[in-house]
């Protein structure tokens, strides 16, 4: 461990810092970092695998649970992939929704990040007024689709979840008095010294370097890059919707920051301009089960940035390959270059500061529980489901699909 | 012509193998048809330098039969995605690495190492991605023959019935 | 006879060491009651402190193989009691602390500097690479801030003539006006205090998602409950020890002095916590910077000021 006064410490799999599993071997010399080795795929759950022996309805549970964070930016992604195909048109009104619950998303993701970038720079304060301001958002998407993550709006052909008049006022309500709290944010990210100092000129990915190792998202926009697939290449209702792309020219964490509190504004924004001009109309179309061969490459923004996903179909109703390719999955490059150089101090924020999602990343093997009897399988789960129900008086098995 | 046309137009003017291989699928996505590696080899440093596809977003490795697909995903300052296909014969599949070209490139690269089971030359060192250590040699969990109800998570083992010896 | 029981008393019921830890217990909770209020939570009960304490015991203890075992035990036993030793220095019942003597205060201030040395060996001997880089920290802390401490903590000395904390507070009980002459002082000792006691913003010692919780992370059970029970004594001993030499405001009278000295703890305790509130943790080598351009520049500016006082006013 000890060589000519380097230490290699490694931070991860299991570290207070990191939310998922994820390994960094950091070599320091004193507390500066000379050396960095970035170890992720510990959430490697076969999920690609999985897609290809089930039907595109159940494939559609599969990969909205690619992510906790950004199930919805999945979710859209993979139906635009299918509708596609398909070559059906969804309604304005199905449009509409899963723009707002996307931006809903992004807020909701943003103030996350920002609660846990603050608890990384040990200011606890902030991290507990984010998260506090987070289950607002958190609230207003369990309304919509009935849980606080994986909300489950998106269906193929549109949206199952409507947004009716008391709805509106009770989202106009919450983003009221979250516009306040932004601005209190705003107001934060420019003028509190300890919080600057600890953000300023860290795990800095110059604009040359963004484009060099392909960053997305915010880290990108942070750098300069006025990069949004929202405006780039408009989907859904972002076809109508004027979107401003929020960039910064301090390309280090704090510019990291103060773009994704700008962009909560900007979400803010769009989703009153969306309640606004929410067209009338049907919530969804019908999709036919079988879709068509062929094969297409979908972009969505996702809070984190860029989410690609591919699919190829073979004419039956089972994908023939689906591939997700989460922002994450491109932030990491740059990564290593943005650590070394820094302090050991900065290395958790520097690692926050892409709003790293472990699991997006690493997606795909399905691991079984063990022995254990407190744990089920998947057909023990269901099994479990179905006596539950049976002792209730209602035998799912009886219904025929 | 618009931006997609005059990519399509430039690569097949330097590259006269490309002419009926390339095509624009739908706005902003020019998809190529099956390349030998060789004719990869030739056309990435193109694309790179003379055309500014500036970033790798993407690897898709896809099993088609006998072959690996393999689906390089570049864009360009016109947010125009070029897709890339690439294919080798899965009894021997060895691909070059790009990525000293695009470093964004490697964690797709090893993936598709560990996945696919394609030998991806040139590959820097490091971690594997994204399978755990222990992991048996040979098991290549995307292709469409490994079933993962064979697969023995405690022992570590793959055992399919149907395949007596696997060499 | 009567006066060795009187003594023993004083030593270990009251003021002395169950006081202290009686009290350590009730800033603790107050200390997180009032975190949590103004981060907007509920907090913890007023049981709090106590539960966790014996919860604490009653855990399993740890040793890591490659540690000195013998170091690893004795080091938070050491602690508690340079902590508890000190705690008799400082007065808290009127303005006579349990013994005192003229220099006093140097050595409540060398007792001071125990605890953290003994946590950096603690650190050290787990041999432990986050409990290393933890150790390293709190030493170089440790350099910094004792500076500016001892020189901000003896200024107040040049005017009372004597270093004593008793006669100290004695004094200035006498002349409450001359206390405010050591405001710069008080606001550099204070700074130091929160530096010395590891909170936020200067809790880079143990800074949770760098290095885990630094020079303490293989600690666990009786030999941690009793790090933490030293921690917050010397929470309450520093408290006393600010409101002895900066705030010697006395009535008189005994009782009415004790509840005095309650409440400037408790002003104090929400100056620490406020400071511990509203701001983002400092890299180390901002801590050391700060120290040494803020903090120790504040303190000789005391000391010049205070000889030229006690030049003009021929004290």
């Amino acid at each position: 461990m000890h060589s000519d006064n380097r230490i290699t410490i490694p931070i991860g799999p299991q570290h207070p810092s990191l939310d998922e599993p994820g390994r960094f071997d950091i070599t320091l010399e004193g507390e500066k970092v000379v050396n960095a080795v970035i170890g992720v795929g510990y959430n490697h759950r076969g999920l690609e695998k999985t897609c290809e022996s089930k039907t595109y309805v159940q494939n559609l549970y599969i990969i909205e649970r690619v992510c906790g964070i950004c199930s919805h930016a999945h979710g859209t992604a993979f139906c635009m992939a299918i509708e596609q195909l398909a070559g059906v048109t969804i309604p304005k009104r199905a449009e509409y929704i899963r723009a707002v619950v996307a931006e809903l998303e992004r807020l909701h993701s943003h103030l996350l990040w920002l609660g846990v970038a603050c608890h990384e720079i040990g200011f606890d304060t902030m991290f507990m007024y984010t998260w506090r301001n987070r289950e607002k958002v958190l609230d207003i998407l369990a309304d919509l689709g009935g849980n606080r993550v994986n909300y489950g709006v998106n269906t193929i052909g549109g949206v199952r979840r409507d947004i009716d008049a008391d709805m509106v006022e009770t989202i106009r309500k919450a983003l009221d008095a979250l516009e306040e709290e932004t601005k209190h944010y705003v107001e934060i990210a420019y003028t509190e010294t300890t919080l600057i100092s600890r953000l300023k000129g860290v795990g800095v990915l110059s604009h040359e370097d963004a484009i060099r190792y392909g960053a997305v998202g915010p880290v990108a926009r942070a750098a300069g890059i006025a990069h949004d697939v929202r405006v780039d290449e408009p989907y859904g209702a972002y076809k109508e919707i004027p979107v401003k792309v929020i960039t910064d020219t301090h390309a280090d964490v704090y510019g990291r920051t103060v773009v994704r509190i700008l962009e909560m504004q900007e979400s803010i924004n769009i989703i009153r301009f969306c309640l606004d001009n929410l067209p009338d109309g049907p919530l969804s179309v019908r999709v036919p089960r079988r879709i068509p061969a062929g094969e297409t490459i979908i972009r969505v923004e996702a809070p984190r940035g860029e989410n690609i996903h591919y699919l190829r179909s073979n004419g039956s109703d089972i994908p023939d390959r689906v591939r997700v390719r989460a922002p994450t999955e491109a932030n990491w490059h740059g990564m290593k270059h943005m650590l070394e150089g820094g302090y050991l101090a900065d290395v958790p924020i520097t690692i926050a500061a892409i709003d790293p999602c472990y699991s997006c990343t690493d997606r795909a093997i399905v691991v079984k529980s063990g022995a254990k009897t407190d744990c089920y399988d998947w057909r023990g789960l269901r099994q479990y489901g179905i006596d539950w129900y049976k002792k209730r008086g209602i035998d799912v098995t009886a219904l025929k699909v | 012509m618009t931006h997609d046309e005059a990519v399509v137009t430039a690569l097949c003017k330097k590259f006269p193998f490309l002419s009926e291989r390339i095509s624009v699928q739908r706005e902003k996505r020019i998809f190529t048809k099956p390349l030998t590696p060789e004719e990869f080899q030739q056309i990435i440093p193109y694309v790179h330098r003379e055309l500014n596809f500036y970033r790798a977003c993407h690897v898709v490795g896809t099993d088609d039969g006998d072959t690996l697909g393999l689906l390089y995903i570049l864009t360009d300052k016109n947010n125009t995605l070029l897709i890339l296909r690439e294919s080798v014969p899965k009894s021997n599949p060895v691909v070059k690495s790009i990525s000293s070209i695009y470093p964004s490139i490697l964690l797709h690269e090893r993936e598709l190492a560990d996945l696919f089971g394609v030998v991806v030359e040139g590959l820097p060192e490091g971690p594997r991605y994204p399978l755990p250590d222990g992991w048996p040699e040979g098991n290549y969990p995307m292709r469409k023959e490994w079933n993962p109800k064979y697969f023995d998570k405690n022992t570590m083992t793959y055992n399919d019935p149907n395949v007596k010896e696997v060499k | 006879m009567i006066s060795f029981l009187k003594m023993l008393l004083a030593a270990f019921i009251f003021p002395g060491f169950l006081f202290l830890s009686v009290y350590s217990l009730v800033l603790d909770f107050i200390d997180r009651k009032l975190y949590a209020r103004m981060q907007n939570r509920v907090g913890p009960p007023w049981y709090q402190p106590v539960a966790d304490f014996f919860k604490l015991i009653g855990k399993k203890t740890l040793i890591p193989v490659e540690a000195n075992k013998m170091m690893f035990r004795i080091m938070p036993l050491v602690s508690l009691a340079a902590v508890a030793a000190a705690f008799l220095y400082v007065p808290v019942l009127g303005q006579d602390a349990v013994f005192s003597f003229d220099g006093d205060l140097i050595i409540v201030l060398y007792f001071l500097t125990v605890p953290p040395i003994a946590a950096f060996l603690a650190g050290w001997y787990s041999r432990g690479v986050y409990a290393t880089i933890g150790a390293t920290r709190i030493l170089t802390q440790l350099f910094v801030y004792e500076v500016p401490l001892f020189i901000s903590l003896l200024a107040p000395t040049l005017i009372a003539g004597t270093w004593s904390i008793s006669e100290l507070t004695a004094f200035y009980a006498a002349h409450p006006l001359y206390a405010l002459i050591n405001l710069p002082a008080a606001f550099a000792a204070l700074i130091s205090f929160q530096c010395k006691l590891e909170r936020a913003p200067f809790d880079t010692p143990e800074a949770e998602t760098e290095i885990v919780s630094g020079a303490l992370v293989e600690y666990g059970g009786r030999l941690l409950a009793f790090f933490k029970m030293a921690h917050s004594c010397e929470l309450v001993l520093v408290i006393s020890l600010f409101s002895a030499v900066f705030l010697p405001f006395m009535t008189g009278y005994v009782f009415a002095d004790f509840l005095l000295y309650i409440v400037k703890t408790l002003v104090i305790l929400l100056l620490l916590t406020l400071m511990r509130v509203s701001m983002a943790r400092l890299k180390i080598n901002n801590v050391v910077s700060f120290c040494w351009k803020v903090l120790a520049p504040v303190a000789l500016f005391q000391v010049v000021l205070n000889l030229v006082i006690r030049g003009s006013l021929q004290i």
